[in-house]
């Protein structure tokens, strides 16, 4: 049960394709209260009467009517646009198209939401620097997203077309065909012939006009019928792609989503350092220092009347500057451990080794030290990773491996103890791996109940 | 987490300097302070003094309950001695606990202490009377007559305003033209009668005459153009007063 983080299968591209839908696959539907029953019937028996199917053949059939607006829409007001371009007013009308196209993204996503269950983002706002019509309009003539809408507008409508035209061909088919039994009798009454014309030359005809041919008739629309929501799906599967390649978010300013959220992280992770050096400080040296002062005040003040009282409370603020000493050191070393930069991971982790209340073993096989802020990072997730086993695992040894393989640094501990641990679960865990993505790095937890615990974790070399 | 012990302390034997002279003029403290090491160096502190630490507590919540239980008992202390951060959040429980005890108890005196001193903490403290309220910097503990002076002042209902913080107020007023008028020697006594002092306080302090600091102090209230007041806390209120408006 191996829980992976990073970017490639973290939260990060969650924004992108929606609750984890695959854009162009079909399975992105939320299945109408189906969820994972059993079924009684298999997937292809039962899709022409399930919500998801009539959904998507909905989809395509609204398709037609929206595209033609769409289209004309887009057309009318770009031509009209370009050809008065030669005057000034060609660019507020160009505007206009995009702005349009615009909020025609906004309802077709709405659409493909509805009834697609396809989870598209809202692309990027239009930035502009100054407020004001003239600034607006040079935004919305600027931005990418403002020329994909418009592209959209104009590549759906073939589409929409000829996906409208195959949906309801089969779909008719399908039903009347396999309905054929219950009105076939329409034919010798009416119109004067057995049933369906299947060939006609003038001289003879095939009539469909007897009970075999009327039930292979209806087994042929039963064929159809079941086809029909297969097709629909591949059909919608074309607007999948172009909803969320044209309306949606570019893949840069989705990266820059994603950055600007390890960003967010970098800097709480900076804040929530400095708060916890301030509070460590607060409550530890400082106040010994202060517990000191007070001591020697008063041994001051008993000097001349009580030496001997003066002379233990001299020799207890003794004891109180050798334990502020000492938890000033600690503290330092929980900055930034001065052996790291001095002599790098192999010795800056064998000290923290040493610390651990489990015996580990530590190997570290590096040719040439990474950057500083990686190894930094290395340094603290395995000094994490060991103070969990101290405290929590129970486990009896455990070992620490630092390699490089192309490049990135991995480190990889083990440990023998109860096993059990979870990143989700608001751990020590969850803030190493956030750490860890916002420099791109990931980070596995494979930790079984029973053990034993294995966690990999795989840097950048260098950024 | 509430941590609470009682102790008393027989005031037969020799004291040091600042303790009091009579028996009469021994004051009862209540401590709140998280750290354990503070609130007993503070509890030998005050009892080597001859004063009386009636309770010492470790949070704000606590603080609030005994002294309310102690008034209920009607054995009210006279001055209460807290940290201001404090558990559960550590940030400003002890100014907050202070101004509710203020409040609640009009005749106790509070003295808060702390590592860093903000004058917007002295500002709230000192919100409508500056009788019996003290902020100063945990540091001053290290002075220890001068420290349970200012513990003593308070349960008297002083002030004892730590100088840091008066140097916050005169450096940030805006009547920088007007204390630009100060001689050097003014300006020192405008600092010491901020922090609460009285004039003899002062003139001990500075090793001049009782008349010296007189004739100083009427001089600044001439040039800041207070009204002299005759009673050193509402003077105190009336220079914070003058250096924030």
């Amino acid at each position: 049960m191996a829980t992976q983080y990073g970017p490639q299968y973290g939260q990060g591209y969650g924004s992108q394709y929606g609750q984890g839908y695959g854009p162009y696959s079909g399975d992105g539907f939320h299945d109408g209260g189906t969820g994972r029953r059993r079924h009684l019937l298999p997937a292809g028996l039962r899709a022409p009467f399930e919500a998801r199917s009539w959904r998507e053949f909905g989809y395509v059939l609204l398709s037609l009517p929206i595209g033609i607006m769409l289209f004309t829409y887009a057309v009318t007001m770009v031509s009209l646009g370009a050809g008065m371009l030669v005057t000034f007013l060609g660019i507020p009308v160009l505007a206009a198209a995009l702005a349009g196209c615009r909020l025609f993204g906004v309802l077709e996503r709405a659409r493909a939401r509805g009834l697609l269950g396809l989870e598209v983002a809202e692309p990027e706002p239009l930035r502009t620097k100054k407020p004001g019509v003239l600034a607006w309009t040079g935004a919305l003539l600027k931005s990418g997203s403002s020329w994909r809408a418009l592209l959209y507008a104009v590549l759906q409508f073939p589409w929409a077309v000829f996906s409208f035209s195959v949906a309801l061909t089969f779909w008719a088919l399908g039903w009347g065909l396999l309905t054929y039994p219950l009105w076939f009798w329409v034919f010798p009454m009416w119109a004067g012939q057995g049933g369906i014309q299947l060939y006609g030359d003038g001289h003879h005809g095939i009539y469909l006009d007897n009970p075999f041919e009327i039930t292979v008739t209806a087994l042929v629309g039963l064929l159809f019928t079941l086809a029909t929501p297969w097709i629909v799906r591949a059909l919608t599967t074309v607007d999948r792609v172009l909803v969320h390649g044209l309306l949606g978010p570019s893949r840069l300013s989705a990266r820059v989503v994603e950055l600007e959220s390890d960003r967010g992280v970098v800097v709480d992770t900076a804040a929530a350092d400095l708060r916890r050096i301030e509070r460590d400080l607060h409550d530890g040296a400082q106040a010994r220092l202060v517990a000191l002062a007070m001591d020697l005040g008063l041994a001051k003040e008993k000097l001349a009347e009580d030496p001997r009282a003066a002379a233990r409370m001299v020799d207890e603020a003794h004891g109180e500057v050798k334990t502020a000493l000492q938890e000033l050191r600690d503290l330092a070393r929980g900055i930034h451990p001065a052996v790291l930069t001095d002599r790098g991971l192999d010795a800056a982790l064998s000290a923290v080794a040493s610390r651990c209340t489990v015996p580990v073993r530590v190997e570290v096989d590096l040719v040439e030290r990474p950057a500083p802020a990686i190894e930094g990072i290395a340094y603290f997730t395995v000094s994490e990773l060991l103070q969990n086993i101290s405290k929590h695992s129970g486990a009896r040894s455990a070992s620490v491996d630092v390699w490089r393989t192309e490049n990135r640094l991995m480190l990889q501990v083990v440990d023998d103890g109860a096993g059990g641990a979870d990143l989700s679960r608001g751990s020590g865990l969850a803030g190493l791996a956030e750490r860890l993505d916002a420099v791109d790095g990931i980070l596995v937890v494979d930790s079984p109940a029973g053990g034993p615990t294995r966690v990999t974790a795989e840097l950048p070399w260098r950024r | 987490m509430l941590e609470c012990w009682t102790m008393s302390y027989a005031t037969t034997d020799e004291r040091g300097c600042g303790g009091p002279r009579n028996v009469e003029d021994r004051v009862r403290v209540v401590i709140a302070e998280d750290s354990v090491l503070l609130r007993e160096g503070l509890t030998r502190l005050l009892t080597d003094r001859g004063h009386e630490v009636v309770a010492g507590v470790g949070d704000a919540e606590a603080l609030i309950k005994t002294i309310t239980e102690l008034h209920d008992q009607s054995a009210l202390p006279d001055v209460v001695v807290a940290d201001v951060r404090m558990p559960p959040t550590h940030t400003d429980e002890g100014v907050r606990a202070a101004v509710q005890l203020r409040r609640a108890h009009p005749g106790l005196g509070v003295l808060v202490l702390s590592q860093y001193v903000e004058e917007r903490y002295a500002t709230e403290l000192l919100a409508g009377s500056s009788r019996g309220v003290g902020y100063l910097l945990k540091d001053r503990v290290a002075e220890v007559r001068e420290f349970v002076d200012a513990v003593v002042r308070v349960a008297e209902g002083g002030t004892a305003l730590d100088p840091e913080v008066v140097a916050q107020l005169l450096g940030r007023s805006r009547k920088q033209d007007v204390l630009a008028g100060l001689t050097p020697r003014e300006r020192e006594v405008l600092g010491l009668m901020a922090e609460g002092r009285t004039n003899s306080a002062i003139a001990r302090q500075l090793v001049v005459s009782h008349g010296a600091v007189e004739k100083h102090v009427s001089n600044i209230f001439l040039k800041l153009g207070l009204s002299p007041s005759d009673g050193d806390h509402r003077r105190v209120l009336a220079v914070l007063t003058y250096l924030n408006s």
